[in-house]
């Protein structure tokens, strides 16, 4: 099923966009690639902080909800534009992508952040208080940290590895 | 392009920097991804620190942040971010030396690197010299100055680092291998 949804003609029908010519055809694409990599090195650089704070090794002097407040909504500002501009790239070549390992992995890896983000702010956000100002913060806050930083470089790895197979 | 730099390349081209970048590149499997990779990592932190540092001083970013602590929290990472950078972004440069010598988006980039660097280093300077200097009232200025300055560097060394290709694959053949 899932076979026929990515070799599905839908995928050769929106390289045919006329937005999806203009962007492949010009200097869109290099310029989208561009902001797209800033846009990644700053979801990346933001969000390190909390990471690291998480697992006791980076901005300890910082309550971890005060880096969270002030960086998450820079991450999500540098993801939004990252999105656009990949999508913006991804339907010059739409079909190719999504037959890409190196796509699929990104997403999967990209849906795996996500998940880990969502079980940190849902889940265990809601105890925070209580590691709020202290360094060792629990296994549990030391592993979605560690996850996040390891889940990020492989969304970047795998992002760059799409242009080699392509 | 000066002579001075297109000098370096034919320094470098033929030389065992040219032949080990070249051997570890293509006898290494995954190795081109995974080292761009690392240089891309190595931007992002360059962005969680150095880009970040301006935009807290711009008054744009995490204000609780004090601007004293953060640059003390930030110079080791910025370093090792740029030498690890240089490392990994040496192995393209050394396996086609001439290539990228004789690619005026590439001496742009060293160019506003250096730029970036050096304002960079007088910050850190400044910074070591007194405790709180880039928070006293008449250094504001300075201090936002070089902020608005070495973000647009930043910046356009990321962004002169995606056209090198670009610019190579757009006109490569009127460049010697």
């Amino acid at each position: 099923m899932i076979s026929d949804f990515l070799r599905s003609t839908f995928w050769l029908d929106v390289e045919e966009w006329e937005l999806s010519w203009t962007i492949g055809g010009t200097n869109w694409f290099p310029l989208l690639e561009s902001i797209h990599v800033i846009a990644a090195a700053m979801v990346v650089g933001t969000i390190l902080w909390v990471d690291l704070r998480l697992l006791g090794l980076g901005a300890i002097k910082y309550p971890i909800t005060t880096l969270n407040r002030e960086l998450v909504p820079w991450t999500w500002g540098a993801f939004i534009i990252a999105t656009i501009t990949g999508i913006g790239m991804f339907i010059t070549r739409a079909a190719s992508h999504v037959l890409n390992p190196a796509f699929q992995s990104k997403i999967v890896l990209l849906v795996l952040a996500g998940a880990n983000m969502a079980y940190f702010h849902l889940i265990l956000y809601k105890d925070i208080q209580q590691h709020e100002t202290v360094i060792s913060t629990s296994i549990q806050l030391k592993i979605a940290g560690s996850l996040s930083l390891f889940l990020w470089a492989g969304v970047m790895l795998a992002g760059r590895w799409i242009g080699h197979i392509i | 392009m000066p002579e001075f730099f297109t000098g370096i390349g034919q320094l470098i081209s033929g030389s065992f920097l040219q032949s080990g970048a070249l051997w570890t590149l293509t006898n290494i499997p995954g190795f081109p991804p995974i080292i761009q990779t690392v240089h891309i990592l190595g931007i992002a932190v360059v962005m969680g620190t150095g880009v970040l540092l301006n935009l807290r001083i711009l008054g744009l970013a995490v204000p609780s942040q004090n601007i004293t602590e953060m640059t003390d929290r930030m110079v080791p990472y910025l370093y090792i971010a740029l030498i690890s950078n240089l490392v990994s972004g040496s192995f393209f440069v050394f396996g086609r030396p001439t290539r990228y010598f004789n690619n005026p988006v590439f001496a742009w980039k060293m160019l506003f690197l250096l730029g970036a660097i050096t304002l960079t280093i007088y910050f850190f300077t400044k910074h070591r010299s007194k405790v709180g200097y880039w928070e006293q009232e008449n250094k504001k200025w300075i201090a936002r100055s070089i902020a608005i300055l070495s973000l647009g560097f930043w910046i356009m060394v990321s962004l002169a680092g995606r056209w090198i290709a670009y610019l190579e694959h757009l006109q490569y053949p009127m460049w010697s291998i």
